[in-house]
């Protein structure tokens, strides 16, 4: 597949490349593999007509069964009755084909009528799913909660899988923050956010079985992909029971087939570009509101800028006097480049097959980087992967896969991360310096010659210039995972039949490391020569006595670096029983034993460092009579290195019945409409062990002691050298901590209708107990220095996830397709520590409310006067009339964080929805995919957005920039707009109005065009043509549009509005196997 | 073939399930936990210097209340430079929300020995290392003589820390022994102790500790700055005084002050023996630190080799007594406190005294009020308000320097009528626009640096965040051998004095006066006080100069002249604002303006006119103690909140 993601007319030089690169890869295809292709007529057709019938018991006549010549384009579709006619030469073969029948083909002869009858397809009854450790099972034995994704339906033109997840997984919560390469991997929660404890919320991610990260998720691609499975309930998971709670997503990649080598090949490139710019006031608007800005503060203050520096950038005077820059247009191009190829070979004999593919991935990021060093500092991801899988029958009863994956990231990017860079250019000044000036200007000098100005007169400290900061140096991380995975399956027939014995093992090796290379920049001051008016520039940085900032260099210096490791190492023996006695009683049972060990350089003591451990022994039996009735049982005995030897173990057990209604004789006279019918019901505990913060706490039955704290130091001595460190404690011994415990009941229909259309629906409750929590109960006055910890936190969550299917063949012509989904989670705090607030102020309660429930002050409006001001309870530090009023909710007179109540909804959203389909015609579809979220909220971090504050500590420098809706719409002396977005302009940060508080909230709820394609498969005979065995040409572009009552930026984003943004892409491609 | 497939297979298991037993036994011996601590010296000693870390730092600027909650001195209010969260209190904008510089919960600057610790922890960690050391067993390789001087120590850092936190909060829970941390919920709510009994249980403390201590640091290369015995009195008599004071002694606001069981926090009947068992104490004292060896500090003019004026040495002598590393009357320096940095207490008080001096290490920020410029006594070593000879009411008017003043105000140069014909005190302590900073980098020449404080002018206050709101600086807290250089300068390190012995012959004085009132003892130590600066003895000054000539001779008039000799004597060393609190005189002095002459004047005619910086709003009885924040009497329901908050 070579794809081409066009957005903007002046790519059109891009897109005829294409054309021209695409011509010559046919050219060269057809050179190579082409042959002739020899068109051949028959003259003497004749008519055949016939009906096709259902070949079950009914015998009834089928509707809309595609009947072909075969090799050819010529077909036809059965009639309401199931007649159909053609028109086709003697010794040609007919190809009958439906959905959910097995197809079948005849040899035309002399007969003028055929009518055949279709079988059901036993292979597509008998679909599987994929369950807990590489098991399988019947879709229709299927007992507990796992959604099924096509992998099709994740393929989308974006280099990251994860963000292909939102919307189109049943039963899944998830969200993206960022657009930034290597940084964009969406969050994801299994039905929402379950816990609030502080350790792992997010779900248990199995590749091949192999526990991988987030990222791993998002490199994976889709094309490797045979099976992707999300387990939602405890009976799916409890066999998981170390990591289970919070839900498992199972993924399978594919397998060789035997038979002659199959090539897969798909080179993709693609243009991305910001879903949403931020809108900033002009520059002269700018100076004027600063202006506004000091004077409505203080009637005293200097202008920061002056009438004349106006006027004069008004009037577009010198650009190097009077600089003006847009820097959003200077820093960020409109679109980037990037391209992914990815070539897969299958095949093998009956005994040994292999399954081969290698992935080549390049994201660009949206930095615009002149040529003036010779090295590049835009965001640059390279991703290798390399995945090579090998099935083996080493005897008859015995057969080994070995599995070999390597997976390889080199970023080349800025020394700050992209969203640093933006957050650089958002909060630059932008009419104090220009970015950069003309070397003429100096012409000795070998560096480029920055703009800067000093943050004031006698300031000691430069502005940013988001410029320099961009290309003064650059950074390289390099990501390696390699795993090796071998398994191994032993059928044991001849000591009972069914029985079956496995192993797997694998290691997993993690390597980053980063190099950072960087100068430091010379920053230039232009002014006017006051004899002969020319423009003459100073030097601020030399490092001579009256240089202000870093002293700039010619070369570059080493700017840092890190490395780090971790290892993991599994093993898993397995016992597997599968029966069936009197061909109605099924019986199935497994036992499973793992051993895993986990160990990481990432730790900042000794006791991160020691290996994380865990022991499982788990196993499940079913028992399902005559196709109708099911009954489960599963458990988990799970160890954890973490908690003391007493309670180091739980044991997680779960249960399950499921009732095929449609299998019963008397359902048979629904059957035409009601295809499928099954009821399912399961409850279930699961654990979590990776509880409590990931940097600090492990070994809760240990005290943690640091006997060599810097902190806590002591110096004496009449020269004050005599130094010892000092002992801190920062965690007390608690061997009662224990497992996190998950409790879930689930209700689950699956209805099949008119063999079209199919939908599952689950209702759920979970109760999340010995959530792990600190005790901020204790005073102050017991002097503790830790908090301790105890399992006390209990949380309840619901919710229903609703999926939907639609297939339909309308005739020979229009098929459709539809899918929608949709996801609602919630859940409400049972209960938590907190402080024994009286009754009065039982609003502050987090009881009753949601974990991810925001608390603020309820803002009222702007105050109108200083007089008003006066007469109100007091709030927060110096505020007058224009900022915001806040309700004194416990009436005591003072604005204090007692007044906060729960304000908006939660911060992760309860509901998530999907919904699109395909419409095709002959050779052409079209595809659509809405993805909604609804019910959540954020606040706008006021700080972040406060026009012309200067940052402070890691900021310094910074003056955050105007946006536009400010500028639109504030509170002034004249305009005395009491509802105004934004409260009195200041200078400075009024710690009054950046407090939490309904002021700022927002709603999160959009609905976004996720996902638009329109596709051609070329005819057979094109193909055949051109030695290929399919070519498809097709146009999509992903986040195309997005609907929004928030209109700042990207919705989805968040409070981290003014982040990287999130990216749209466009492409036009053609895709070929062969 | 398949039978060995399935022993290949099977061996694996077998291997693993031999090790299964121990499998998720990951932890080594060795690591580290308390009870490793106390096994030997080495470590042990580790934990004694976590003991002293929480020693509060009050040398630092923005970590001492005493600075800057009261009316002695100034800061920018501008953030660019950071909080100065004790400012906020004397702005009026103490909160029970998130209290401003709280000690209590660690926050806001009051945090010990950083923002989100608390002293309560340092308290803890005496209480264990007290408990663990007692414990012959535990650490076997120490000497019992060495033993017993650390758990002395300990016992003296408990007693200071509970005394810290009662000059904020009085009365307080004393934790005589740690709460376990297994403990149910109800044992963590304690409740406050009666301020008596805190006082009885700490001054215990202090004598235990005293009668082991040594009362002299032998070995000053690495014990310097350890607590000794003639420390432990010092503190005892500054606690004694301190609860004989107005403010616990006999003070009906304070009868409100009950907890909810009932028990009076206070009590309200004025004893007159807590005078004089704080005058025993401060006499203790005072022979222990004479027979050490510590004594009024005199600058030694030999020392120089420079030729210098009798002016200028009673002057070095004043100011080195703070100082100087090795003055003979500090008698608890605070090694835990030094003073030096770009961001130390004695950049924040130097000035620019030359063109292109770096404001970096000369930020000037301490900012002296008028308040404490009149404070000071005339050269005749009697207050402004009483001297017969001088005139103070207008002091707009200007004069010129004259040449026999040239080594305080700038020869010819022309300044306020306030900053002439003062004690040597006065030029000492204090810089303004035209006075002489003396360094040692200047050599013999006494007038080689002086102060230019107009703004544009060199020492002027016309950068955004490092500039002097009064007009007054602040030489008493800078080394004289602080020098300049190119890319800053560098100060001669000191650890801060948090007592010294001129502070102990005041508390006795005063202590005396209310047992015995005028007495030749009490004018002997106010005297050798005032000799020290140049001036003459108390009753003669006042029968020779003041227009109150009687004003020594009755016990309220001597008291009077005593709270004013030691607001003099140890000015901007943050002890005024704690004595006008006990004293219960800050409802008085912290209802005054704070002013300053106008910075941002370029010219005479500007500057010198009187700028009001902030109207001082002190509510009484409410603003004599810290408040507790409110979500600590949510999280304990036994304390009681302090009164008016």
């Amino acid at each position: 597949m070579i794809n081409y993601y066009l957005k903007k007319q002046r790519l059109r030089p891009i897109l005829s490349l294409w054309f021209l690169c695409f011509i010559l890869a046919t050219y060269d295809v057809q050179a190579s593999g082409g042959k002739d292709y020899d068109s051949t007529s028959y003259p003497d057709q004749s008519v055949i007509t016939g009906t096709v019938y259902d070949g079950s018991t009914k015998n009834e006549p089928l509707i809309g069964v595609t009947v072909l010549e075969k090799g050819t384009g010529n077909g036809t579709v059965t009639d309401f009755d199931g007649n159909y006619s053609i028109r086709v030469a003697p010794g040609s073969t007919l190809v009958f084909s439906f959905v959910g029948f097995e197809t079948k083909e005849v040899v035309v002869s002399d007969q003028k009528t055929i009518d055949v009858s279709l079988n059901l397809d036993q292979e597509a009854l008998e679909e599987t799913v994929v369950i807990a450790f590489g098991g399988k099972q019947l879709k229709e034995s299927q007992v507990s909660s796992i959604a099924t994704i096509n992998p099709a339906e994740l393929k989308g033109p974006t280099n990251n899988l994860t963000n292909m997840i939102a919307g189109r997984v049943p039963g899944m919560i998830s969200f993206q923050r960022s657009g930034e390469p290597g940084a964009d991997n969406s969050d994801f929660f299994i039905r929402g956010l379950s816990t609030f404890g502080s350790g792992k919320r997010n779900p248990l991610i199995l590749i091949d079985n192999i526990e991988s990260t987030s990222t791993d998720l998002a490199r994976l691609q889709p094309d490797d992909i045979d099976t992707f499975s999300v387990l939602k309930d405890a009976a799916a998971a409890s066999v998981y029971g170390a990591r289970g709670a919070n839900g498992v997503i199972l993924i399978t990649t594919k397998s060789g087939k035997a038979g002659k080598a199959k090539f897969s090949a798909r080179a993709a490139s693609r243009v991305s570009t910001n879903t949403d710019n931020f809108q900033f006031a002009d520059n002269i608007t700018y100076m004027n509101l600063a202006n506004e800005a000091a004077l409505t503060r203080d009637p005293l203050a200097a202008l920061p800028y002056s009438r004349i520096k106006i006027d004069r950038t008004a009037a577009g005077d010198n650009p190097y006097l009077y600089p003006s820059n847009n820097w959003i247009d200077q820093i960020l191009k409109d679109y980037t480049i990037n391209q992914s190829f990815n070539i897969s070979a299958s095949g093998g004999s009956e005994r040994a097959r292999y399954y081969v593919s290698g992935t080549y991935n390049v994201d660009n990021g949206i930095l615009d980087v002149n040529s003036i060093n010779n090295f590049n500092s835009n965001i640059k991801l390279q991703n290798y992967s390399l995945r090579s899988k090998l099935d083996i029958d080493l005897t008859s009863t015995t057969s080994a896969t070995v599995n070999i994956y390597g997976q390889f990231d080199d970023y080349n990017g800025p020394i700050a991360n992209g969203g640093d860079i933006i957050a650089s250019t958002v909060n630059a000044n932008p009419v104090a310096f220009p970015a950069i000036f003309p070397s003429e200007f100096y012409p000795i000098a070998e560096h480029p010659l920055f703009g800067n100005a000093p943050l004031s007169l006698s300031s000691n400290a430069l502005y940013v210039n988001p410029y320099a900061e961009m290309v003064k140096g650059y950074r390289t991380t390099k990501n390696s995972t390699v795993q090796a995975q071998l398994l191994i399956d032993q059928k044991l027939d001849f000591i009972t039949e069914g029985l079956k014995i496995g192993t797997m093992n694998y290691i997993r090796r993690y390597n980053t490391y980063s190099i950072s290379r960087a100068y430091n920049p010379f920053y230039y001051q232009a002014s006017r020569n006051p004899v002969d008016n020319s423009v003459m520039l100073r030097v601020l940085n030399d490092g001579t006595q009256s240089s202000i900032g870093l002293p700039g260099t010619e070369f570059l210096n080493l700017a840092g670096g890190e490395n780090q490791s971790n290892s993991r190492l599994y093993n898993q023996f397995t016992l597997n029983y599968d029966k069936t006695f009197n061909e109605r009683h099924v019986v199935s049972a497994f036992l499973i034993n793992v051993l895993q060990s986990f160990e990481t350089t990432d730790y900042s003591n000794l006791q991160q460092s020691l290996q994380y451990r865990n022991h499982t022994f788990s196993g499940r039996f079913t028992y399902a009579f005559d196709r109708r009735y099911i009954a489960e049982f599963s458990f988990g005995y799970n160890g954890s290195e973490r908690f003391d030897r007493t309670n180091r173990y739980g044991f997680f057990p779960s249960f399950g019945v499921s009732y095929i209604l449609s299998n019963e004789a008397f359902f048979e006279k629904w059957k035409d409409t009601f295809t499928n019918l099954k009821l399912r019901f399961t409850y279930g505990k699961a654990g979590n062990d990776e509880i409590g913060n990931e940097d600090e706490d492990r070994f809760f039955y240990l005290s943690r002691v640091n006997p060599n704290s810097g902190d806590f130091g002591a110096v004496f001595g009449q020269d004050y050298n005599y130094y010892r460190p000092g002992v801190s404690i920062d965690r007390y011994a608690n061997s009662n901590i224990g497992w996190e415990i998950s409790e879930q009941y689930n209700f689950g229909i699956d209805i099949g209708l008119w063999r079209n259309l199919n939908i599952t629906a689950e209702v759920y409750r979970q109760k999340r107990t010995n959530i792990l929590q600190r005790r901020t109960e204790i005073g102050d006055v017991i002097g503790l220095t830790a908090d301790p910890q105890v399992n006390f936190a209990e949380l309840e969550s619901k919710g229903i996830d609703l999926s939907l299917d639609y297939n339909k063949q309308i005739n020979q012509d229009w098929w459709t397709q539809a899918r929608a989904t949709l996801t609602f989670a919630t859940n409400e705090v049972k209960q938590t520590n907190e402080l024994n607030y009286p009754d009065d102020l039982s609003y502050l309660s987090k009881v009753g409310n949601n974990a991810s429930q925001m608390y603020g002050y309820l803002a009222e409006r702007l105050f109108t006067d200083q007089e008003e001001v006066n007469n109100t309870p007091t709030q927060f530090g110096n505020y007058t009339g224009g900022d915001i009023k806040y309700r004194d909710v416990n009436g005591d007179g003072v604005i204090t964080p007692l007044d906060q109540v729960p304000i908006g909804l939660p911060t992760t959203p309860e509901l998530i929805y999907g919904f699109g389909g395909t419409v095709g015609y002959k050779d052409f579809d079209l595809s659509i995919f809405f993805q909604g979220s609804a019910r959540s909220s954020f606040q706008i971090d006021p700080r972040a957005i406060s026009p012309f504050v200067l940052g402070t500590g890691d900021d310094t420098g910074r003056q955050n920039g105007l946006l536009k809706a400010i500028a639109d719409s504030y509170w002034s002396e004249d305009n005395r707009d009491l509802y105004a977005f934004w409260p009195r302009l200041s200078s400075t940060i009024i710690e009054n109005n950046v407090q939490s508080s309904s002021w700022w909230l927002q709603n999160n709820d959009f609905l976004r065009l996720k996902n638009l394609e329109l596709g051609y498969r070329a005819s057979e005979k094109l193909t055949e043509s051109l030695g290929l065995r399919s070519l498809r040409i097709y146009a999509s572009g992903i986040n195309l549009a997005v609907w929004s009552s928030f209109k700042l930026w990207d919705p989805e984003m968040g409070g981290n509005g003014l982040g990287y943004p999130i990216q749209s892409t466009y492409n036009l491609g053609v895709q070929f196997d062969f | 073939m398949k039978r060995k497939l399935v022993l290949v297979l099977l061996l694996p298991i077998v291997m693993i399930y031999n090790a299964c037993d121990d499998y998720l036994d990951v932890v080594p011996d060795g690591l580290a936990t308390v009870d490793k601590i106390f096994n030997l010296r080495q470590e042990a000693e580790k934990y004694l210097f976590t003991c002293y870390s929480y020693m509060p730092r009050l040398g630092n600027l923005r970590r001492n209340a005493g600075f800057l909650a009261g009316d002695e001195m100034w800061v920018p209010d501008n953030r660019e430079n950071g909080d100065y969260f004790a400012l906020e209190i004397a702005l009026g904008r103490q909160r029970v929300a998130n209290p401003y510089y709280d000690v209590w919960q660690g926050e806001y600057q009051g945090g010990l020995p950083f923002d989100g610790s608390e002293i309560w922890d340092g308290i803890r960690h005496c209480n264990i290392f007290i408990q663990n050391m007692s414990d012959p067993s535990n650490v076997p390789d120490i000497t019992p003589t060495e033993r017993e001087r650390w758990i002395a120590e300990v016992k003296f850092l408990k007693a200071y820390y509970h005394f810290y936190l009662m000059r904020h909060y009085g009365a307080i829970p004393i934790i005589k022994e740690n709460v376990s941390v297994d403990a149910p919920t109800p044992s963590f709510d304690v409740s406050r102790d009666p301020y008596d009994e805190g006082i009885t249980y700490i001054i215990g403390l202090l004598d235990e500790a005293a009668a082991v201590l040594p009362p002299v640091i032998a070995d000053i290369n690495t014990e310097y700055g350890r607590i000794t015995s003639v420390i432990a009195k010092s503190l005892k008599a500054r606690i004694l005084v301190t609860a004989a004071s107005p403010l616990y002694n006999g003070n009906p606001d304070l009868s409100v002050m009950i907890n909810k069981d009932g028990t009076p926090l206070y009590n309200t009947a004025f004893e007159a023996s807590k005078w004089e068992i704080a005058a025993d104490a401060a006499k203790e004292a005072i022979d222990a630190a004479e027979a050490a060896g510590l004594r009024l500090y005199k600058f030694n003019k030999a020392s120089t080799g420079f030729n210098l004026t009798d002016t200028t040495v009673t002057k070095l002598s004043i100011r080195n007594a703070i100082t100087d590393p090795e003055s003979f009357e500090v008698i608890w320096p605070n090694t835990q406190s030094l003073t030096d940095g770009a961001d130390g207490l004695q950049a924040s008080a130097m000035a620019p005294l030359e063109v292109g001096h770096n404001t970096r290490v000369a930020r000037k920020v301490i900012s002296p009020t008028i308040t404490m410029a009149k404070l000071f006594y005339t050269d005749n070593g009697v207050p402004i308000t009483e001297d017969k000879a001088y005139d103070f009411n207008d002091i707009l008017e200007l004069r010129e320097a004259q040449p026999d003043e040239r080594y305080n105000i700038e020869e010819g140069y022309r300044t306020s009528r306030l900053n002439f014909d003062r004690e040597p005190r006065f030029y000492a302590d204090l810089g303004f626009d035209g006075s002489m900073w003396y360094k040692r980098d200047a050599l013999g020449d006494e007038t080689k640096w002086h102060i230019e404080g107009k703004f544009g002018q060199y020492s002027g206050s016309d950068h955004p965040f490092f500039f002097n709101e009064t007009g007054y600086y602040c030489k008493k807290l800078v080394n004289w051998r602080m020098t300049f250089s190119n890319d800053g300068g560098t100060f001669e390190n000191y650890a801060w004095p948090e007592m010294r012995l001129a502070d102990l012959y005041l508390l006795y004085a005063e202590a005396l006066n209310e047992i015995q009132g005028p007495t030749a003892e009490v004018y002997s130590y106010l005297d050798q006080i005032r000799e020290r600066a140049g001036l003459d003895g108390v009753v003669e000054s006042w029968a020779a100069h003041s227009n109150n000539p009687s004003k020594p001779l009755s016990k309220e008039g001597l008291r009077s002249i005593i709270q004013q000799e030691r607001m003099i004597e140890l000015a901007f060393e943050g002890q005024r604002y704690w004595d006008l609190l006990r004293w219960k005189r800050a409802v008085q002095e912290f209802n005054d303006n704070v002013q300053g002459w106008n910075i941002n004047g370029d010219d005479e005619a500007s500057y010198y006119q009187i700028r009001t910086i902030h109207i001082q709003n002190f509510i009484s009885p409410r603003d004599y103690f810290w408040p507790l924040s409110e979500t600590s009497l949510i999280r304990n329901t036994n304390l009681v909140q302090n009164p008016g908050w």
